[in-house]
């Protein structure tokens, strides 16, 4: 039996689609029609009987190191298109055989992995709430709501709308717990607030603002980018990164420490089009360079990808949070923005790097700055997570 | 670590201002031309437009008359002069007439320089592809005439709730053609029990109008009868590519004396046996003389009672319309046949790169309603308009069905 459904693609598709709906509900929105369309790119060459599986064991270990990630190619091509990545092709694969026969149980497919009906693949969920994470932020929430993005699984594509009434509710504790700390805190403070790509960072960001305006306070952000050295210089050296090595390091911590006793700043300029700072690698202006002058304010927001992953300058932050929501929802709402919107990627080129980078940034950013914030807001489980310290101050302040 | 390329949103100097201005003014004056831009969150929209920002600012568009922008799009011209793969930074990128038609409407909407009523008697906007495509006339005076002035049926059109959508599934479309598609599976069963069998039906319509969908749903319901259904696919006439010079299907591609002998041959009941056309090599099983090449197997087709042709044929060459006893035009309009096709061949089949997409698609609307698709219709006996839910028949069809 199991034979003759992995030797006839049209009886193989129709079980397939059949056993998907359960892994994704979403499916149960598309025509047999739809799903084939989708299906055929995936179709191996020799037939989906020559797809061999691997053992549960050596796909979920597989899938928690670093090299199979690294491993990733974002730009394979055949011909002149960029196109999906061998492996990323050969586990969408495994794991349609092995739900069709039934060698891999859909419980256990739906623990490790989430598939995506426009990307049409399977992409490894990524654990943000580790023992470590959990241990610093006290164990359990510090309170959690309704989980409304939970409708949002069987959508093909997730709006900003939809999205910010989704996290109504958490954001407004978020904002109100915010206000607390900075009263207990008191100004200038320094704000940072972390989180992955499409997470919903500036949304958030944005809200705070206009709440903090509203409440009187002067705002006003320093972004973490405009600290980059000459793209040249850095390419020269070989540091890819955007920690220390890239940055006019103490030109930040100053800028940093001198804000935040109520003086006006002046900051570099990174032009990211050229790939050229205002400044010279010794911290001093450029003849032409022209840098951003930075008022005093009340609330200064520190923005970028990993705002404190730096702990030279952990000290001077007053309140660093994560804002963090699940990876298939991320993944909608960055199709929708980045190619949708922008279009700015080629489809393929993007469900590579996607696929690729949540577990590498996870390990290198998110972690480890999980496991130094004073909150983490999990949109998608609905969650605000405080140290207990901060736990003990949003009890106090009333 | 891997690399981050965002901006640097702050700037030394505030000089983002007027575009932000612009695209607030703009967003109010799009949520009626385009009533899903509602949908959007101010960002959403400023994100799509950041790729239509001119480099010298919105002021910089010179606006033009509005007769000169309907005598544009009413030229071939117009059309055969966009480039489908125009390339900037070693990108596909939108095509420059396309991206200046667009920043010439923005502008005088956003400056209530040219009346919504207009933009939207001539335009509709695509939301993901974020830009205004000219509708393309279908019903001309010429085709109504053909139908006698008015629909055979009418329904209501469900299709409406469509147009604040930002893309569209198989399902929706098929639960909202329900009755029209019904009414015409109705007609062409009436038509097959009043003229009898064998009969030849061609189903055309501009791409992603429906026409897998209904054909699939029509051939079932004629197997119901207890009719046998079989399909010829006319791309199987074609010449090998060498021989056909870029020329359209036509006598001059095919092999035409063959193809008229076979529809003649099965609709005396008779098996055929018709040339393979080979897709990935792009060469017949048949030579230019239209005889079989050594090493090379026909394709066979079983004698039926009603004969699908499936391609794009020229259908309505009076040598061959004269033996098909049903031409149908399934039409959608372009916006929603636009969301379609996205749906399919980008989000599904991962096909097309959408900025080639958005160009052919904008391209080859017009020169194929005025190649294609106006001639077939002023010729057809059956015209289904799934957007406006009207079922259009020639008169003397009205009054076969009618017999009864």
């Amino acid at each position: 039996m199991a034979n003759m459904i992995l030797h006839d693609p049209n009886v193989f598709s129709e079980t397939l689609f059949k056993k998907m709906k359960r892994i994704n509900p979403g499916i149960l929105d598309l025509e047999l029609y739809e799903f084939c369309y989708c299906l055929v790119d995936l179709l191996p060459v020799k037939g989906w009987a020559s797809v061999v599986l691997d053992s549960r064991n050596e796909i979920e270990k597989r899938f928690n190191t670093r090299e199979y990630y690294d491993g990733i190619q974002i730009k394979p091509k055949q011909g002149e298109r960029v196109v999906l990545d061998a492996p990323i092709i050969l586990l969408a694969q495994m794991l349609f055989v092995g739900l069709v026969t039934g060698e891999y149980p859909p419980e256990w497919i739906d623990r490790h992995f989430y598939f995506d009906i426009r990307g049409f693949y399977f992409l490894h969920r990524t654990e943000y709430f580790t023992a470590g994470v959990r241990a610093h932020l006290g164990g359990r929430p510090y309170k959690n709501f309704e989980q409304k993005q939970k409708r949002f699984e069987r959508l093909q594509a997730v709006g900003y709308k939809d999205f910010m009434k989704a996290n109504a509710e958490v954001d407004e504790l978020f904002t109100e717990s915010m206000k607390k700390i900075i009263a207990f805190r008191g100004t200038p403070i320094l704000l940072a607030i972390a989180g992955p790509t499409a997470a919903g960072k500036t949304e958030i960001v944005e809200r705070l603002r206009t709440a903090f305006k509203q409440a009187g306070q002067k705002v006003t952000s320093i972004e973490l980018d405009n600290f980059l050295t000459d793209r040249d210089e850095r390419e020269a050296k070989g540091i890819h990164s955007e920690g220390r090595p890239a940055l006019h390091f103490e030109l930040f911590k100053q800028s940093l420490e001198d804000i935040t006793h109520g003086k006006k700043v002046s900051i570099p300029y990174y032009n990211s089009v050229n790939g050229t700072s205002s400044h010279n690698l010794d911290g001093s202006l450029k003849p032409d360079g022209v840098p951003i002058e930075i008022e005093p304010a009340d609330i200064i927001f520190m923005e970028g990808n990993f705002p404190f992953l730096e702990r030279d300058v952990l000290h001077l932050i007053g309140v660093k949070v994560v804002y963090l929501t699940d990876d298939p929802i991320r993944l909608k709402r960055k199709w929708k923005r980045d190619i949708d919107y922008r279009k700015k990627y080629d489809p393929s080129y993007f469900r590579n790097r996607f696929f690729k980078d949540q577990f590498i940034m996870a390990q290198i950013a998110y972690l480890p700055q999980m496991e130094t914030c004073d909150m983490t807001v999990d949109t998608t489980g609905a969650a605000l997570w405080t140290t207990p310290e901060i736990a003990d101050i949003l009890r106090e302040v009333k | 670590m891997a690399s981050m390329h965002k901006f640097p949103k702050q700037q030394p100097h505030g000089a983002a201002t007027t575009a932000d201005d612009f695209s607030i003014r703009l967003f109010e004056v799009m949520k009626r031309i385009n009533e899903g831009i509602e949908d959007l969150e101010l960002y959403e929209f400023r994100y799509a437009l950041d790729n239509l920002i001119p480099e010298a600012g919105w002021d910089a568009v010179t606006l033009e008359g509005q007769e000169e922008i309907e005598q544009r799009i009413r030229s071939r011209d117009f059309y055969t002069g966009i480039q489908l793969r125009p390339r900037a930074g070693g990108r596909i990128v939108l095509d420059e007439s396309i991206v200046c038609l667009n920043r010439i409407l923005f502008a005088g909407l956003a400056s209530g320089a040219y009346p919504e009523k207009w933009i939207q008697a001539l335009f509709y906007f695509d939301l993901r592809g974020f830009y205004f495509v000219p509708r393309t006339v279908y019903f001309t005076e010429e085709v109504r005439t053909h139908f006698g002035n008015k629909p055979y049926r009418c329904f209501e059109a469900k299709q409406k709730r469509f147009e604040r959508y930002q893309e569209l599934g198989y399902k929706d479309f098929k639960e909202a053609n329900a009755e029209i598609d019904q009414a015409f599976i109705d007609c062409v069963k009436e038509v097959i029990r009043a003229r009898g069998s064998p009969m030849l039906i061609t189903l055309a319509g501009p791409t992603a109008a429906g026409k897998t969908e209904i054909t699939e749903r029509l051939m079932a319901a004629i197997q119901e009868m207890g009719r046998k259904v079989t399909t010829i696919e006319v791309d199987h006439f074609l010449l090998d590519r060498e021989y056909r010079d870029d020329k359209p299907m036509g006598r001059e591609s095919s092999h035409f004396d063959l193809f008229l002998g076979s529809l003649k041959a099965i609709l005396k009941g008779e098996k055929i046996s018709i040339p393979r056309y080979d897709f990935v090599n792009a060469t017949s099983s048949h030579d230019i003389n239209s005889k079989l090449k050594a090493g090379c197997t026909p394709l066979e087709i079983e004698p039926a009672d009603i004969i699908f042709m499936e391609g794009n044929f020229p259908f309505h060459m009076p040598e061959i319309s004269s033996l098909i006893g049903l031409i149908v035009v399934y039409l959608t309009d372009d916006p929603i046949r636009l969301k379609r096709k996205w749906k399919r061949d980008i989000d599904y089949r991962k096909k097309y790169d959408p900025a080639y997409f958005r160009n052919r698609f904008f391209r080859t609307q017009f020169l194929r309603g005025e190649d294609i698709y106006r001639p077939l219709m002023k010729g057809c006996d059956i015209v289904v308009d799934t957007t406006g839910a009207t079922l259009w028949v020639t008169p003397e069809l009205v009054d076969i069905l009618n017999l009864d």
